[in-house]
């Protein structure tokens, strides 16, 4: 487990940077990612649209705290949940042979693949590098 | 460890303040859903001027009638598996990131215009009107019941490439 302080504070700049930017661009665009969201054919279309205008808030909110150090391991263990969550996701489309639109990153995202889980799985690992840093230690926050 | 009163406290907390900020910055989308102005495929049928939404019998009498060019918005795959016939393929996701203009240019003047894609519940064809719309075609008429209404209807088809 990595202690150094200033690798955990730039592993949350990262990770929390990359989480308020796909939150924004899907805060601007709810219909589009409510699409996004009904490509993945799991959902009725009522709940992709209250999905889509509540996730991209709480990726942004989540990635906000976690650099600004309010509330930091709570966040950084939401962060971990949906970037896990997101890696499940993936894996199941994958295997049902869909091919879509991940809906990461608004209209620049790409298909759910393979690379996508290894982004998120090093985006996890960074995030859970932060919640497990010491309790109550706030690295240079 | 993580599951401590205090997790779940501010969990809560940015999950509440989400699920209002999320609503409370969507009014109007919330409202339009509510009202029925939108597609089950989550597209805005709300389109504005420019765009007509036909039905199997209007577009069945453009393409009879030889008034119509019909645009098929699914994906170049789908498309040569079979398609409306003499339709000109532009799949959503290009058009989307190429030049839209040049879409526009290919598509003949003084005849209507039918976008169509897969069936009932798929977002391409509207998605692509609008844009072709807003590239100053005029009446832009979207064929809502799609390839899948097409086929079921026993309506004529033909099998591969447009660039003949």
């Amino acid at each position: 487990m990595i202690r150094n302080k200033h690798v955990l504070y730039v592993f949350g700049l990262i990770v929390g940077g990359l989480f308020i930017y796909a939150g924004v661009i899907k805060i601007a665009d709810p219909l589009g990612f409510a699409r996004d969201i009904q490509n993945y054919r799991i959902l009725p279309p009522a709940a992709c649209l209250f999905i889509a205008l509540a996730l991209p808030w709480f990726e942004a909110l989540s990635g906000a705290f976690l650099i600004v150090g309010i509330f930091k391991r709570t966040s950084a263990w939401l962060v971990s949940f949906l970037l896990a969550g997101f890696i499940v996701l993936v894996i199941v489309t994958m295997a049902r042979g869909l091919d879509v639109d991940c809906g990461c990153f608004g209209s620049l995202s790409r298909k759910a693949d393979g690379w996508l889980i290894l982004e998120d799985a090093l985006m996890l690992f960074m995030a859970l590098e932060v919640a497990l840093s010491s309790p109550g230690r706030r690295t240079l926050s | 460890m993580i599951l401590t009163k205090r997790f779940f406290a501010e969990a809560g907390l940015i999950a509440g303040l989400s699920v209002v900020l999320g609503l409370f910055s969507h009014v109007p989308l919330i409202r339009q859903f509510m009202r029925g102005g939108l597609s089950p495929g989550l597209i805005s049928t709300e389109t504005g001027p420019g765009i007509i939404l036909i039905t199997l019998a209007e577009a069945e009498d453009l393409f009879v009638g030889g008034q119509g060019v019909f645009v098929d918005a699914r994906s170049r795959k789908d498309f040569l598996t079979g398609h409306i016939p003499a339709a000109k393929n532009f799949p959503f996701e290009e058009a989307k990131r190429e030049a839209i203009g040049e879409v526009a240019a290919g598509i003949p003047r003084g005849k209507a215009v039918v976008i169509y894609c897969s069936g009932k519940d798929c977002p391409t064809g509207l998605a692509l009107a609008v844009l072709l719309r807003d590239q100053g075609l005029d009446e832009v008429r979207v064929f809502t019941g799609g390839w899948a209404e097409w086929i079921a209807a026993g309506l004529p088809a033909e099998r591969g490439n447009d660039q003949e």
